[in-house]
């Protein structure tokens, strides 16, 4: 006992050294907010929790952790937190809480492009952007606390379909530091100097994230969940923020009848925010709903923004209007497809303010009942109805209402990609109810991947029967691994890194 | 250990006799490569001889024999088309099995819904284009041209090009990957590894492409790519192509839903001013710097030429002095080429008059001659199709890039001086081909959507005259020194002159780097996955441990 006492003594002396006292903590009630999430993953308190304030920190941290054989859990993001990844897979481990780092580096306009930190929300970058008159796309209203970086290195879809060009896009170039303590920039900044000042000196910027050499390491980081290394700063591609905005909806009572349209404006990269939505999740988007409107939305529909920049921007969204008209006429003939300007409850304003702001308190999945389950996979257009509709048999099966889930389907990488998210509330205090939730979100990876659901980002107990699917990819990111962090200190527990 | 009798049954075994030979002339034809004579002994045409050529049909067959290559600790060389030595072994000292991919050739579908192609190595960009289009499909075909691999510059070259700006550079557009690791182990990465298709690139968890995949790919440096699948994205108008004139100069009919330009500006400030001006309107399909590939003096005469079918090559140099064609050089000394394709009527005819909007900003124009209709279809085939790469040897027979770092408009307009003052000094002896100073020509932006761009010097000479081919090695170490003295990078013939080097001198450079852990990282990897050093040096390491 009195050597475990002395190793905490130890580790909060040297944890106090590297981070500069106050920003280390072993206070139960700042451990407890990292000790579970709303996920089914085992509660484990952390050792301590630590917010590092700049890079050399953060190397230190990682040395630290190296030389005692310590877990480290990067954070970036602030409460509430939903898939495990960021609870301890160990005892023992210390939280790396990135939040403090929270500068925005440089917004270049001329090159549409940010350089931010690990703890830049979408709530502190967007309103920066718009001061210069750009914005980053996101994804479905994010939660105020939720880290850009954290965002698009978990490859969050983002809404923007014809800005999403290949995963992780907007994200650019990061710098990190390993798991061996080592430190690299990646993409064109791996070949300038370590040090983003010079590279501004020097008139680099931090565009193009392929490289730098044989590597991409850009990809390898991203869906890691923490496992590799911790970013410190990433560059994000911005667009112009539009100076004329609107949006239209296509009402359907299937889904089936929606994906023609939904991959012809794909096609045509015709759009800004493109998505297909349940009734059930607009009516989640848009709470508080009178019932009454609630009662009348579509089952499906598809949402589409419409946006003018840059040179004549109101001829711009008129030419996209009629362009988008004319899909729906022509491809949606045949099942009585008409775009509409508004829903029962939801007006082409409110829908714009869904689609480009954060989330007011509480978190809107949240909102209903307290508390929620997602599962969600990437999958091809074509596949979509039979997924959505096995989806919706294994959530009835598992006790769940099918006509509660919330459908989220996201085109990404210009439509050859399809994200499909299924948003499960539920009243926490009822035990029927949340064991129908927790059956439908453990069994959907063996019910669903054999159709064709591709489970890219296996957090928690997807982990085990993902990989068990790909032998190949599993054996390639252990070797992976053992390069970058061969001490297994980084998020240990997580993703195949048992 | 290495090749011997033995080991060549074991192949003729795998792969079949009639695939696999030793032959010194069959093997002196996988040898023999472009640019080689600027960086061998003595310039000698020759890259280092494989041991033995085979040509696999199938996964299982390149897996058989990397296999056997592991035991024997034979290099292995994959070559699917070829462009530039980077395809041949790389060692004089070690024994290298050259894997000749063209057997595999398939184009294994077309998913039209989810524009999603899958193909072999051999596939050709032009191949697939003309399956694609026939869907009203299109193609990233790279800078390397229409008889390329699609597969190689998805995954282990660079993969940029003409249409990247629009359709994404290769790199971008590659989706799920079947890789057969120096090993011998298959992955299959993204979707396809779950048994999920081809269309995913990413995951599960991270992306294992991640460490092959780069700014380049692994130049067959790190196993063989066997399959991939590779996005297609829209092409407007008629899937017929009416192509009509006098060869070479074919032309392409303009769809009314595109429009052809060659535009022109005052300045390098005007240029890069243009250049962001485009990102930010997203005007534009295909965006490229190619005719000034003949040089700034030498270019409007050059294409006036290859489009009249009374002329010939000896004609261009008193078509130059033509007082028209003079004003027509100065007129576009600073242009580029660039195709809009609009969606609809109302979407191109919106393009055009931003476009004119954006010209009028800068002091541009378009370049009267070279829209009218015949220069405006041939610029249509040229850059549609991108088949013209013999151009690239036109003036003496042989070309080397140099330059072309990649970075934002704002910094490689600066670089433009640096490199045409560079090329003028270098060609004063009349050894390299005498253009004007700036025969530089690139992507509009080799990523999608825009923002990175870099212009490649086309240094011409001539390959089969020692003193013209070492003054381009000449100009190669200059244009090394000129980038340094100003702060900036090797560009392209910093790759090429590492092929000359030992590899004590590469691993100095490697060591010298502004971020070496890039390669200690890079050695690492090779160490966990090419353990018995079947690789060549492409994929850039540092030296290993201890």
């Amino acid at each position: 006992m009195g050597n475990a006492i002395g190793r905490a003594v130890d580790a909060r002396d040297a944890l106090a050294e590297i981070v500069r006292g106050e920003h280390v903590s072993d206070d139960p009630a700042t451990l407890a907010g990292f000790t579970r999430d709303h996920s089914d993953e085992l509660p484990i308190p952390p050792w301590f929790v630590v917010r590092p304030g700049d890079e050399s920190q953060v190397r230190e941290l990682v040395g630290w952790a190296n030389a005692t054989g310590t877990p480290l859990v990067p954070v970036s993001s602030g409460p509430p937190h939903f898939r495990g990844d960021t609870v301890p897979g160990r005892p023992g481990a210390v939280v790396v809480d990135l939040r403090r780092m929270k500068a925005i580096r440089r917004i270049d306009r001329r090159n549409k492009l940010a350089v931010i930190e690990p703890g830049v929300t979408y709530a502190q970058l967007q309103p920066a952007l718009a001061a210069e008159g750009l914005r980053v796309v996101t994804p479905l209203r994010p939660r105020a606390g939720k880290s850009v970086i954290a965002a698009l290195l978990e490859r969050e879809p983002t809404l923007v379909p014809r800005y999403h060009y290949a995963f992780p896009e907007p994200l650019r170039n990061c710098g990190v530091v390993w798991g061996n303590g080592e430190a690299t920039y990646t993409g064109e900044a791996g070949y300038g100097p370590p040090s983003l000042d010079a590279q501004w000196a020097a008139g680099m910027r931090q565009v193009d994230p392929k490289g730098p050499a044989q590597t991409d390491f850009v990809r390898l980081l991203s869906g890691a969940q923490g496992t590799l290394g911790i970013v410190t700063w990433a560059s994000v591609k911005c667009t112009l923020l539009p100076e004329t905005r609107k949006v239209v909806f296509v009402p359907a009572h299937r889904l089936e009848h929606l994906i023609g349209v939904c991959g012809r404006l794909q096609r045509l990269r015709l759009g800004e925010e493109v998505l297909l939505a349940s009734g059930s999740l607009l009516a989640s988007l848009m709470a508080p709903m009178r019932e009454a409107d609630r009662s009348e939305l579509p089952p499906w529909t598809l949402v589409v923004g419409l946006a003018g920049r840059a040179m004549f921007p109101e001829e711009c969204l008129a030419v996209q209007e009629t362009d988008v008209r004319e899909v729906v006429a022509d491809l949606g003939r045949e099942h009585g497809l008409e775009v509409a300007d508004g829903l029962p409850g939801i007006d082409s304003d409110g829908m714009l303010e869904i689609l480009t702001g954060v989330s007011a308190e509480p978190y809107w999945r949240l909102a209903d009942k307290g508390d929620c389950r997602e599962v969600f996979f990437n999958a091809t257009l074509d596949k979509l109805p039979d997924l959505v509709a096995a989806a919706l048999w294994l959530a009835e099966e598992s006790g769940y209402p099918a006509a509660d889930v919330g459908v989220y389907i996201q085109p990404q990488q210009q439509g050859v990609v399809h994200h499909c998210e299924f948003t499960l509330p539920f009243d926490p205090a009822d035990a029927d109810e949340a064991a129908a939730v927790r059956a439908f979100h453990t069994t959907a990876v063996e019910r669903l991947a054999p159709a064709g659901a591709y489970f890219s980002r296996p957090y928690g107990p997807w982990a085990n029967p993902v990989y068990a699917r790909d032998g190949g990819s599993t054996a390639m990111l252990r070797t992976i691994k053992g390069v970058f962090d061969p001490n297994n200190v980084l998020n240990p527990g997580k993703l195949c890194f048992r | 250990m290495g090749f011997t009798p033995e080991v060549y049954k074991l192949f003729e075994d795998i792969v079949g006799p009639e695939n696999v030979s030793d032959d010194p002339a069959v093997l002196d034809s996988y040898a023999f490569e472009v640019l080689a004579d600027l960086v061998r002994p003595e310039q000698s045409h020759y890259m280092p001889r494989p041991v033995a050529v085979a040509l696999p049909g199938t996964t299982e067959e390149v897996q058989a024999l990397v296999r056997v290559c592991n035991v024997h600790r034979i290099k292995v060389k994959p070559l699917s088309t070829g462009w530039y030595h980077f395809a041949a072994p790389q060692s004089d000292e070690h024994d290298t099995l050259q894997l000749d991919m063209r057997r595999m050739d398939r184009i294994l579908e077309i998913d039209e819904t989810n524009m999603v192609a899958v193909i072999e190595p051999y596939v050709i960009a032009a191949q697939l284009q003309a399956e694609v289009m026939k869907l009203g499909l299109n193609i990233n075909v790279t800078g390397a041209g229409a008889s390329c691999s699609i597969l190689a510059s998805a995954c282990a070259y660079a993969g940029q090009g003409p249409m990247a700006y629009w359709m994404g550079g290769n790199a971008e557009n590659l989706l799920a990957l079947e890789w057969v690791t120096p090993t011998g182990d298959v992955v299959r990465t993204g979707s396809l590894g779950s048994g999920a298709g081809w269309f995913a690139a990413e995951g599960p968890g991270p992306s294992v492409r991640g460490v092959c995949r780069g700014t380049f790919g692994s130049r067959g440096g790190m196993g063989v790519y066997t399959k991939c699948a590779i996005k297609l994205c829209h092409r407007p108008g008629t899937t017929e192509w009416n192509v009509h004139g006098t060869t070479p100069a074919y032309r392409l009919p303009v769809d009314d839903l595109f429009r052809v330009y060659t535009l022109a500006v005052p300045s390098w400030d005007a240029w890069a001013d243009l250049y962001y001006k485009i990102y930010d309107n997203e005007i534009g399909y295909i965006f490229h710097r190619q005719f000034n590939l003949a040089g700034a003096n030498l270019a409007p005469a050059f294409w006036l030429m290859y489009n009249d079918h009374t002329k010939t090559l000896g004609d261009v140099e008193w078509m130059a002095q033509d007082p028209a064609v003079k004003e027509l050089t100065e007129e576009m000394r600073i242009s580029f080429q660039f195709i809009m394709a609009g969606r609809s009527t109302g979407d191109i005819e919106l393009q055009d008059r931003v476009l004119d909007a954006l010209l009028q900003q800068v002091g541009g124009w378009k370049v009267e001659r070279f829209c009218e209709d015949d220069m405006a279809e041939f610029t249509n085939m040229y850059l549609q199709r991108l088949g013209h790469k013999h151009i690239n040897y036109v003036w003496a027979g042989g070309y080397v890039g140099t330059w072309m770092q990649i970075g934002t408009p704002d910094w490689v307009k600066n670089y433009i001086p640096i490199a045409s003052a560079g090329l003028e000094r270098d060609a004063a002896d009349g050894l390299l081909v005498q253009c004007g100073g700036d025969a530089m020509m690139g992507s509009g932006s080799g990523f999608p959507g825009g923002g990175v761009t870099g212009l490649e010097q086309f240094v011409s000479y001539d390959a089969n005259d020692l003193e013209s081919t070492r003054a381009a090695v000449r100009h190669m170490e200059d244009a090394v020194k000129d980038a340094a003295s100003h702060g900036l990078p090797p560009g392209k013939e910093g790759l090429y002159l590492e092929l000359s080097k030992t590899d004590e001198q590469v691993h100095a450079e490697l060591a010298a780097a502004n971020q070496p852990a890039i390669f200690r990282f890079q050695r690492k990897i090779k160490d966990a996955i090419d353990p018995n050093d079947i690789g060549d040096r492409l994929y850039a390491t540092l030296p290993p441990e201890g």
